[in-house]
């Protein structure tokens, strides 16, 4: 095909969907059978409008329906407040976190995001859009694609070509020439369709239009090329884990479980589909509220408030769980919500509960609702190159992110140990986490960051192996550094050398016969640590201590010894000799004893 | 909703001997049917309005072979341009991938190709790519005839077959073709990050194939 060929094709076809939609349900469009909702014969509706397969049990609902009147009628009163400017702040944030009553939740959401003010101010505009739209949007096939797939078990949204799907059609279209720069991303229908559930379908572009623009919610930062915020909101999440719930992280880490395989969603669309609809609500009626804190806050919430069933599980459970299961949990929305309110004071006293004000690559370049014609790429739906230089960044980033953790999984391998581990049992160390348990005790829980998982029920037989990671987190800090700056020196071969190598395959945790190892719930602070030297290109450096551990000699890049594993028993506890293995002759270990090589 | 074609056959673990494990990964233009392909081999359904697929979704299904038990960890990625760009972060380390066209639609005929290319440039060496012709049931407005399509997939060294999520026509066979393809002795052929993950599950306790190789 031809140029030409290829715009006319493109436009026909944007002219057929969109008359379509312009057509609606009346006769002679053209609507397949399964499409009518009398196509499914038993479904029952709950009170949010979705369409179930079963009953949907009423009891609940009726109870907390009658509640809601009653509250509704404060929520009356309040809303007079606001009109004459007399609502405290404070008051309507307490009210707020309990969840706006379903009647008023529209009224409240638009004044929430202040739609009167930027529709005045933009009269006109959306009508004129959703016509440019018609005639020029790119994204209309995108659209119309997902239109089609958007809340269909939702009474509104079941009719091909019923009102609301009009409607919905119309926003996103009339959105993808008024932000140029977003255009559609997937991810936007859910959201427009949300606010179609609770507000007109103008109201609903410019509730769109506020949650993309307005600095207290940029979602334009997600919804562009590259995704730029989604990167730095994920980057920003994993602050948090490192601090608040260590051993979480790690337990994700090492089951492959990386940030961005679950945040993308619950950012991109503030929890919708992965909470139970009724608290995604109460989480929207909240961020409408507080803005994009909310999101960060939220995220670190669900994962502390699920973390005792998350650590039990392996990559697909853990998954399955963030992906399907959270969704049909029971959760009480108001326990979920008070949580929500304790992480964010949380956060806001370690100074992690906001990310910070969005860098320029996030925000919008050009004026919104100037209408520029597309370029031939754009109409024809083609690419013009490979990656732009913003998704490349994102490329590497998800990429890069994945390689620190596996590198950092790799030393975790490799240096911190559980107590007792031996080569292939051949050679047990007669000593193993035998000191006095009241004593390793402490020790276990001073290295312990998050002593609020250290429960009895969670995970007796990780324990061990958990504490001695944690410990080793500081160590490893520095000991990545090295790793990362020297990747040209092939520094992760070196590594997978070393497992594979007969020596010291010997203690890679691998091989830890995990039954035979006596008292697995009393950690040792004997940590073998086995690490490869690489060229520094610095001298030498006495080693950092860090705060929080003791004085332990940390592993040092050395300039000389290349190609040689150095195995150091650090002993904590100075009266105990930690006897050790050389060359398959355990002998005593003194702290200033030389280190042994393995060649 | 269609509910033709079960499920892939769940295993006996008792008469099976290995068990293999393997990252597969979807690709593919929006709504060319990856998601209703996992959903038609995993759970044997079909949902006309599958939702559209936002970053990515997992799901896993095992499928046996003669002696051995394949388990594929499957990623459905997001099938809009815009998602491309994370597509790295599902691909990485999979030893195996199906990229998915809709026969109705040439352009996705054509992104399909593009697909290949960077999978052949960017993947691990030894990736099995399977190629899926997906609606074949609508082959009334077929746009991308099955002997070109075969051509290129021969010429590619590619798996390929013409499947149906809605009639279920091929989709445990070309997963079976895969598992078929997939070395199952040798060592990582993707050397992947689900590698790590599942050599320490083991040393906690859960007894799981290392990596891919079998037991
Ligand atoms: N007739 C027919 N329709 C199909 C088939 N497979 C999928 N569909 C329909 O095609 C549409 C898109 O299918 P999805 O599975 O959501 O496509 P996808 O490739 O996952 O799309 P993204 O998630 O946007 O990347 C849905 O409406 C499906 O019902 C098929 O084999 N035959
Ligand atoms: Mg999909």
């Amino acid at each position: 095909m031809n140029e030409g060929d290829l715009l006319q094709r493109a436009a026909e076809e944007r002219a057929n969907i969109v008359n379509k939609y312009a057509r609606g349900r009346e006769e002679g469009a053209q609507i397949d059978p399964w499409e009518d909702p009398s196509f499914e014969i038993y479904h029952v509706t709950d009170r949010y409008g979705f369409i179930h397969d079963q009953r949907v049990p009423q009891r609940k609902d009726t109870k907390e329906v009658q509640l809601e009147r009653e509250r509704a009628k404060k929520w009356l009163k309040m809303r007079k407040e606001w009109e004459q400017h007399k609502l405290s702040a404070d008051k309507l944030r307490r009210r707020v976190y309990k969840g706006i009553p379903e009647s008023l939740r529209g009224t409240f959401w638009s004044l929430l995001l202040e739609i009167d003010t930027l529709k005045k101010q933009q009269e006109g505009k959306y009508e004129e859009m959703r016509a440019i739209a018609w005639k020029w949007s790119p994204d209309i096939r995108q659209i119309d694609l997902d239109v089609n797939r958007t809340y269909r078990d939702h009474l509104m949204f079941r009719q091909r070509y019923g009102l609301k799907q009009q409607a919905l059609f119309n926003i996103l279209s009339a959105y993808s020439v008024y932000n140029r720069e977003i255009g559609y991303c997937q991810g936007m229908s859910q959201i427009a369709a949300l606010l179609l559930m609770y507000l007109n379908e103008e109201d609903a572009f410019w509730a769109l239009s506020v949650l993309v623009c307005d600095k207290k919610y940029s979602m334009h930062g997600f919804f562009i090329q590259g995704f730029p915020k989604l990167v730095r909101f994920q980057e920003h999440h994993e602050k948090i884990m490192n601090k608040f719930l260590p051993k979480l992280k790690k337990h994700l880490d090492r089951n492959g479980v990386d940030t961005g395989l679950y945040t993308l969603k619950w950012f991109f669309q503030c929890f919708l589909d992965r909470v139970p609809f009724r608290l995604a609500l109460r989480i929207w009626d909240v961020y409408l509220l507080d803005g994009e804190r909310v999101l960060i806050a939220m995220a670190y919430n669900l994962l502390k408030l699920n973390r005792r069933q998350l650590m039990r599980l392996g990559m697909d459970d853990i998954l399955q769980y963030l992906q399907i299961r959270m969704e049909r949990s029971e959760m009480e929305d108001d326990v979920v919500i008070e949580s929500l309110q304790r992480c964010m004071e949380e956060l806001k006293k370690a100074k992690l509960d906001y990310p910070g004000p969005p860098p320029p690559d996030e925000l919008p370049k050009t004026p919104f609702g100037t209408f520029t014609e597309p370029t031939f790429e754009q109409k024809v739906g083609r690419r013009t190159s490979e990656l732009t230089a913003l998704e490349r960044v994102a490329t590497e980033s998800v990429v890069l992110r994945r390689q620190q953790t596996e590198e950092q999984l790799e030393m975790d391998q490799l240096s911190p140990r559980p107590p007792g581990t031996t080569s292939n049992g051949h050679h047990r160390l007669s000593h193993i986490s035998g000191s006095d348990g009241g004593n390793l005790g402490d020790q276990g829980s001073k290295f312990s960051f998050d002593p609020s998982i250290d429960d009895a029920s969670s995970l007796v037989s990780r324990r061990s192996l958990a504490d001695t990671s944690v410990t080793s987190t500081a160590d490893l800090s520095v000991f990545s550094s090295v790793t990362r700056s020297h990747a040209q020196d092939n520094s992760l071969d070196t590594h997978s050398n070393v497992s594979d190598d007969s020596g010291p395959r010997a203690i890679t945790p691998t091989a830890t016969p995990r039954a035979l190892t006596p008292q697995p719930t009393a950690p040792s602070p004997d940590v073998v640590r086995i690490y490869v030297p690489y060229t520094s290109p610095q001298p030498p450096s006495p080693c950092r201590q860090n705060g929080d551990l003791p004085p332990r000699s940390l592993p040092c890049p050395l300039t000389s010894d290349l190609n040689k594993i150095r195995i150091k028993v650090d002993n904590n506890s100075q009266e105990e000799q930690t006897p050790i293995v050389e060359h398959g002759l355990i002998k005593p270990f003194q702290l200033n004893s030389p280190e042994i090589d393995l060649k | 909703m269609a509910n033709r074609g079960g499920p892939a056959q769940r295993p006996n673990p008792q008469t099976q001997g290995k068990i293999c494990q393997f990252k597969l990964v979807l690709l593919g233009e929006s709504a060319v049917g990856k998601s209703s392909l996992v959903l038609r081999f995993v759970k044997g359904q079909f949902h006309e309005y599958q939702e559209s697929t936002i970053g990515a979704a997992f799901l896993t299904q095992t499928v046996c072979l003669e002696d051995t038990t394949v388990k594929f960890e499957i990623w459905d990625t997001a099938g809009q341009e815009r998602y491309h760009s994370l597509a790295p972060m599902y691909y990485r380390g999979a030893q195996a991938a199906i990229i998915v066209y809709d026969i109705t639609n040439m352009d996705s005929f054509g992104r399909a190709k593009v697909w290949v290319k960077e999978l052949q440039r960017q993947a691990s060496p030894n990736i099995v790519i399977a190629l899926a012709g997906n609606k074949a049931d609508l082959a009334n407005s077929r746009a991308v005839e099955c002997e070109e399509a075969q051509t290129y997939a021969d010429e590619n060294g590619l798996l390929f077959m013409e499947t149906s999520a809605k009639t279920a026509k091929n989709v445990n066979e070309i997963f079976l073709a895969i598992a078929k393809k997939l070395p199952k002795n040798e060592q990582a052929s993707g050397a992947g990050s689900t590698n790590q993950g599942r050599r320490l599950q083991e040393l906690d306790g859960s007894p799981k194939a290392a990596g891919n190789c079998c037991k």
